[in-house]
């Protein structure tokens, strides 16, 4: 007799639309238990409406997700109990302290009254928010309230965790210390843990596998190294001021990714560091006097520009988030 | 099991409602302002003008339900604004992603809506008490009021619910709720006798869920004639469940 293992996260052909627009156009993967799976895209690129499909908060138009083995239209109710949600929203309430939003959602999962005392000290020691227990909400630092959202989500001890954009809006250290977080609940727990981001350094540290979408579509999918060996090489970015940069590097013969703009270029070539001086001589040699030459290790990103033919925005989205939680903190004062 | 279920859900989320206001009275307090006013003001100057018919008792014996009733409406009414407010910072969104079933969030909110009320009602009652207005308080009556002033929550803080569900921010529910409430005041027996009323605001009032509030609340604390409260009861019970249906319905909307 063969036993199927079912993947954590199986979903076929999976289409959501609003009216005129498909968030999510006809996207296909497994994500296998155990894994770190990271959807990387600019926002709007249908990865929260993914996540929230797999949830069961909302319908597909059409095709289907599984988790683990469980159909998302039919099952919703298992799904949600083994699943543990951060949202890129706000989850926690300000009003009330860190163990009293612990306890309400000990509730809501039907933990058994004898247990729910300890589990939730349990897990706000695991998150180091235990000496801040008592304390409101409200009084929290993002990075904090960040991290007793994580603490929520895993009041019940979920198979797969579902982290939407789980640094946004977060200052640097507040980042890594969630990241860490990540790292251990992975390394400790051996979390499935399904996350979206649309920070390219997010995805590389977290991530085994990354699938990365774009206006609904899911491009590409694979390993941080994998899909950055595909880029095909290093990535020389030289800017001159000099209105003919395309043309030069065309006579050249150079490979570039994406269209040179404001004068620079990303060239594509084989050995960064012995390419250099080479470079500057080429562009010498066509009487072009470059004003800087960069030398980088192809990045997620310029895996991203490889497939979509932009770079991912990040700016807006961020600013957004973090504007979010500082309102949110002002008025629940 | 599953209807254990429901129920614990419910109370959870009864149970975040009434936290939140234990850790921030002020709010309880300041809503009793408005009541207080209506009392000693409004109430002691058309008792004194009597221009309004009351039959054997006095006009602060036959207002004092009817503040009672809109004071749980006034809280109950923008009940919806908190549910935007949280649909925006996306707590709902969390909330939906547990197991809880939909139907006992709406109910546990609801239910919080109304046991808030409670909190306002002996707070008016004391007044009414320090005032010297010459009410029937025995344990019966108290708790009849305590049943009537529960569903009356209910009743308008789901209304609320389901009309957020369809107006979706904060600044409509405002006016929304606004727009509602004086008419909804107004087109009930709460200041006045319905029989006074033109012929078409007794339609109004008659369908009116307030009505029946205000009615049972009279028969409870001033006339001490029940005869009419079963059906006040089974009217307001009906609402509710109207209501409750539909802001469950409305919640399914909020998310997408």
């Amino acid at each position: 007799m063969t036993e199927m293992i079912d993947n954590a996260v199986k979903v076929e052909n999976l289409e959501k639309s609003y009216r005129k627009i498909k968030a999510v156009d006809g996207i296909s993967f497994d994500v296998p238990e155990g894994e770190v799976f990271g959807l990387l895209g600019p926002n709007g690129a249908g990865k929260t409406t993914t996540i929230r499909i797999l949830l069961t908060l909302i319908k597909p138009t059409s095709g289907s997700a599984r988790i683990f083995g469980m159909d998302t239209l039919q099952q919703s109710d298992k799904i949600r109990q083994i699943s543990g949600y951060v949202p890129q929203g706000i989850s926690v309430d300000g009003e009330i302290t860190a163990y009293e939003n612990m306890l309400i959602y000990s509730k809501l999962y039907g933990l058994p009254p004898a247990n729910r005392k300890k589990r939730i000290n349990e897990i706000l020691e695991y998150i180091g928010l235990a000496d801040r227990a008592k304390d409101m909400v409200k009084t929290y630092s993002g990075g904090m309230m960040r991290r007793l959202e994580l603490a929520q989500s895993l009041i019940n001890r979920p198979k797969i965790l579902f982290l939407d954009e789980p640094s946004i809006g977060l200052d640097p250290n507040a980042r890594n210390a969630m990241w860490e977080m990540v790292r251990k609940l992975r390394r400790e727990l051996g979390s499935t843990i399904f996350l979206t981001t649309h920070d390219m350094v997010e995805a590389d540290t977290l991530c085994d596998r990354i699938g990365i979408m774009d206006r609904g579509k899911l491009v590409v999918i694979g390993t941080p190294n994998d899909l950055k060996a595909t880029v095909g090489g290093d990535v020389v970015t030289v800017s001159a001021k000099n209105a003919s940069l395309s043309e030069v590097i065309e006579q050249l013969g150079y490979q570039t990714i994406g269209e040179p703009s404001n004068g620079t270029a990303d060239l594509l070539v084989k050995n960064g560091e012995k390419a250099i001086p080479r470079i500057v001589e080429a562009f010498k040699g066509k009487g072009v006097e470059l004003d800087s030459v960069f030398l980088k290790k192809p990045t997620l990103d310029d895996v991203f520009l490889k497939y979509t033919g932009s770079r991912i925005d990040d700016g807006a989205g961020w600013a957004q988030a973090k504007k979010t939680r500082m309102t949110y903190r002002r008025m629940a004062k | 099991m599953k209807l254990k279920r429901f129920i614990t859900s419910m109370l959870a989320i009864t149970e975040l409602e009434l936290r939140k206001i234990r850790h921030d009275q002020s709010q309880i307090w300041m809503r009793l302002i408005q009541p207080i006013l209506w009392l000693t003001v409004f109430g002691v100057t058309f008792s004194a003008i009597r221009v309004i018919p009351t039959g054997d008792y006095t006009y602060l014996q036959f207002l004092t339900p009817g503040i009672l009733a809109q004071s749980v409406i006034f809280v109950a009414i923008f009940y919806g604004i908190n549910v935007v407010w949280e649909r925006d910072l996306g707590l709902l969104n969390k909330l939906m992603s547990t197991p809880a079933p939909r139907s006992s969030i709406v109910l546990g909110k609801s239910l919080a809506g109304g046991l808030r009320g409670i909190l306002q009602a002996l707070g008016i009652l004391l007044i009414a008490l320090v005032i010297g207005i010459d009410l029937i308080l025995t344990p019966l009556s108290i708790l009849g009021m305590l049943v009537i002033i529960i569903l009356c929550g209910i009743c308008f803080s789901s209304m609320s619910m389901a009309l957020a569900s369809i107006f979706r921010t904060r600044e409509r529910m405002m006016g929304v709720g606004q727009a509602i409430t004086m008419p909804l005041f107004f087109a009930s027996s709460a200041i006045y006798p319905v029989s006074i009323m033109p012929d078409w605001l007794q339609v109004i009032a008659v369908a009116n869920p307030l009505s029946y509030v205000v009615d049972a609340l009279r028969s409870l604390l001033v006339t001490g004639d029940l005869s009419g409260l079963g059906l006040d009861v089974l009217i307001l019970v009906a609402s509710a469940a109207v209501l409750l249906f539909l802001a469950s319905l409305g919640f399914k909307r909020m998310l997408v």
